[in-house]
């Protein structure tokens, strides 16, 4: 009976096994074997009352909400330019012809390059912090919908149109939910380009933020703190991540492509 | 006869290409068709046959001739003529019952009208018990079977038929035909069914017409005096081995003339 | 006049694209001269010619080969600990389901987080050297190489590899065989996604911990309002990274002919 219910989810216990091993083993190494130097080094025990601490003084919750709102504010307008001009570019070939050369070539540009310079101008704040996150979260969402309609079956659109659907059909009907899978894997993109953006602008020159608190952590030899807003994040980014994936899954049984990941 | 349902005089359709020759698909095309006539067409590939079906269709227009239904000139999809496409063409994000609606949806019959009628049609087709499913849960046979049923909501005159079963496998596809006859039967639609398949076209209709090879006109069409309602032992006797051998003979001196050249 | 239109036609992909891009840059250009800016704008405004000249100046100068040179280590030496780390786990984790199973919940959260927030920690374990940027350019493209040689292992014909074992191969072999053939193109694809990673990390590293290399470069002109001198800099990492991009492309291609075309997903 015991043996079933681990074979059966032998992956899962695998993995959790796996996982609570390494810092178990983090943890004993640490204290039994080698010497703790607190200020290149930390365990899981410190960490975890770090952690409690941050949570319960609610540091850490308030630096996590700056960087959220920068984050969403910049998403959020990728979103609203992307799409539309991701769907332009794939609905009118012209549009796609002209746009897509120099989309491609600032996709493939580190933009962050161009942080500094962004920084310098626009100051510390919301609105750079806002702006890298939309340059760098914007161009998965331009070529996940350029490719999701491109890849509209044709056949589809000869179906609704040989039953008299007009533009608006086509487009509510059969492009519309046909891109949508690709587009929930732009966003998963997205997410993780968007989250480096808002970290390097943190990092850079900020007061605020997750990304702030852990390099002030870090210049303050403040370990345990740094690895729990480490963690913090972490938590944060899987469970975004994970749940783009279980939208994903839902919304259309589509091969996932290698960019994914 | 009677005055023929559907009339096409003279249809001639190049298809022009950017790097290539244009090709002439048809040329000098004619035919008519009866109300209430099931007309199969067969001919070599390429011979523009499932052209002609998206000509009359209404969703491509040929370069000069002219077709009418029931007097009045073809010029862009209708309510009176419905596809049954080769690929299905089902929509994949929908289910059984809203992938029949979809002709009566975009023709704006109200919703529970619509849902009387698919729940007629699904009847018909022997889907009841799969209404709620996906397009990629189901069969080969069973997604035809929803292509058919859409097709016949809108309750169209002239069922146009591209290779309907050349997807299916062979099994199936003797099924469906029987199938096919018997909701022609009580339907009494004008079929004109395209197919590549001398027993499938000997079979199911009333008449075959045979095509040259491409550029493609009618070469000769064949009345096929078999009694209906048909049964499958028809197809094991000697007379209509006759009859295939008779469309046979026609049908070969395409192949081995396009073989030529 | 005829013959123009057919040029037109045949390459009027590129047409439109190089055009669009080469007007952006002419307004870029001119604009100065077209609308009248104010001076906080002139700032921070600088135009192509201006970053070509900068650029250029650096190079004569012989103030940007060293920054060049010390970018380019922390590129390759970060980029060749990562294939010699992420491969061959690549390799076994996708053989192996139990490793696999293992391995997993570490290369999720680690892949999904931004590897960047490491870097504070690197510089304090590392300083401001360049193994600091080595460590953040490896933990950043080691992911995507782990990963897609996973792939490419996972996705190897089952029944290839059947064939080949029943030919009497051992493990060994058929990695060598079936398994490590087939999962090159994905390697590649693997390769191309590191190589954007690991310019993100040379460029973000030096920004905060270093003493040379462009991206300090960069960051120290941003500060100082050298806008063209930022510019170039961000160019020239533009430029690698187009065309390290392009070359593993056009490596890709080669070596996907015998794909079939459907299962090209990436």
């Amino acid at each position: 009976m015991k043996k079933k219910f681990f074979a059966e989810h032998r992956r899962f216990w695998l993995g959790l096994g796996s996982v609570l091993f390494v810092l178990a083993a983090w943890e004993v190494l640490l204290t039994y074997v080698f010497p703790l130097n607190p200020f290149f080094f930390t365990k899981p025990s410190l960490i975890a009352v770090a952690f409690k601490e941050q949570v319960i003084s609610g540091a850490l919750w308030g630096d996590l909400a700056v960087s959220s709102k920068a984050f969403l504010w910049g998403f959020s307008f990728a979103i609203l330019l992307g799409i539309p001009l991701g769907a332009l570019m794939g609905w009118r070939r012209k549009a796609g012809y002209t746009l897509d050369p120099f989309f491609t070539a600032l996709y493939a540009s580190p933009l962050v390059a161009l942080a500094p310079l962004i920084i310098v101008v626009f100051g510390v704040g919301l609105f750079a912090k806002s702006v890298l996150v939309f340059a760098l979260s914007v161009f998965p969402f331009i070529f996940n919908t350029f490719a999701g309609v491109r890849s509209t079956d044709r056949l589809l659109i000869n179906v609704v149109r040989s039953f008299g659907g007009g533009e608006k059909d086509l487009y509510l009907k059969v492009i519309l939910p046909s891109t949508l899978p690709y587009i929930i894997a732009g966003a998963r993109i997205a997410l993780g380009r968007g989250l480096v953006g808002i970290i390097v602008g943190e990092f850079y020159a900020a007061s605020e933020g997750i990304g702030y608190a852990i390099s002030r952590f870090g210049d303050t030899y403040r370990l345990p703190e740094m690895f729990a807003a480490i963690f913090l994040l972490m938590i944060a980014a899987v469970g975004l991540t994970e749940g783009m994936r279980k939208l994903e899954n839902v919304l259309a049984p589509w091969k996932t492509t290698q960019e994914s990941r | 006869m009677g005055a023929p349902l559907i009339q096409a005089r003279d249809i001639t359709l190049v298809f022009k290409s950017k790097d290539r020759e244009p090709i002439t698909a048809l040329r000098g095309f004619n035919l008519e068709v009866g109300k209430g006539e099931f007309v199969s067409i067969v001919g070599p590939s390429g011979c523009g046959k499932s052209t002609f079906l998206n000509l009359l269709l209404g969703l491509i227009k040929p370069d000069s001739g002219e077709m009418t239904l029931d007097g009045s000139p073809i010029s862009g999809p209708g309510q009176e003529r419905a596809m049954v496409f080769q690929e299905f063409g089902l929509l994949p994000w929908r289910t059984v019952r809203a992938n029949v609606e979809l002709g009566l949806e975009l023709k704006g019959i109200s919703s529970p009208e619509r849902a009387q009628r698919a729940t007629e049609l699904i009847s018909l087709v022997g889907l009841k018990d799969f209404e709620r499913h996906y397009p990629h849960e189901l069969s080969g046979g069973m997604k035809q079977r929803v292509g058919l049923a859409r097709a016949l909501a809108t309750e169209p005159e002239v069922l146009l038929m591209d290779e309907p079963f050349a997807a299916l496998d062979a099994q199936t596809r003797d099924l469906m035909q029987s199938e096919l006859l018997q909701i022609w039967e009580r339907t009494k639609k004008t079929v004109l069914f395209v197919t590549h398949s001398i027993e499938e076209a000997a079979y199911l209709s009333d008449r075959v017409i045979i095509m040259t090879a491409r550029p493609g006109r009618a070469k000769e069409t064949l009345k096929i005096q078999l009694p209906r309602p048909r049964d499958y032992e028809m197809r094991l006797t000697p007379q209509f081995n006759d009859i295939k051998s008779r469309i046979w003979d026609v049908l070969k001196e395409e192949l081995t003339s396009r073989v030529l050249q | 006049m005829k013959r123009l239109a057919n040029f037109y036609t045949e390459r009027e992909q590129s047409i439109l694209g190089g055009g669009f891009i080469l007007l952006l840059i002419v307004l870029w250009e001119l604009m100065p001269h077209l609308v009248p800016l104010s001076k906080g704008f002139s700032l921070f405004f600088t135009t192509p010619w201006k970053v070509i000249e900068a650029g250029y100046q650096l190079f004569v100068e012989n103030k940007i080969q060293e920054h060049f040179y010390v970018s380019s280590i922390e590129f390759l030496a970060g980029l060749g600990l990562a294939i010699i780390v992420g491969l061959p786990l690549g390799l076994i984790t996708g053989r192996s389901r139990d490793l696999d199973a293992m391995v997993d919940p570490f290369v999720t959260i680690f892949n999904a987080t931004p590897r960047l927030i490491f870097l504070p920690l690197f510089i304090l374990w590392f300083g401001i050297g360049i193994w600091s940027k080595i460590m953040i350019v490896f933990i950043g493209a080691v992911f995507p190489l782990l990963i897609n040689t996973y792939e490419g292992v996972k996705n190897v014909d089952r029944v290839l590899v059947n064939v080949v074992r029943s030919f009497g191969a051992n493990e060994w072999q058929i990695m060598k065989i079936v398994v490590l053939p087939n999962s090159v193109p994905y390697i590649v694809v693997g390769l191309r996604l590191a190589i954007g990673r690991a310019i993100l990390g040379v460029v973000v590293g030096e920004f905060f911990g270093a003493s040379k290399g462009l991206g300090f470069m960069i960051a120290t002109a941003a500060t100082n309002y050298k806008v063209d001198v930022v510019f170039a800099g961000a160019a020239i990492f533009m430029g690698l990274s187009l065309i390290l991009t392009m070359a593993v492309k056009k490596i890709e291609s080669n070596l996907s002919r015998w794909r079939p075309e459907e299962a090209k997903t990436f």
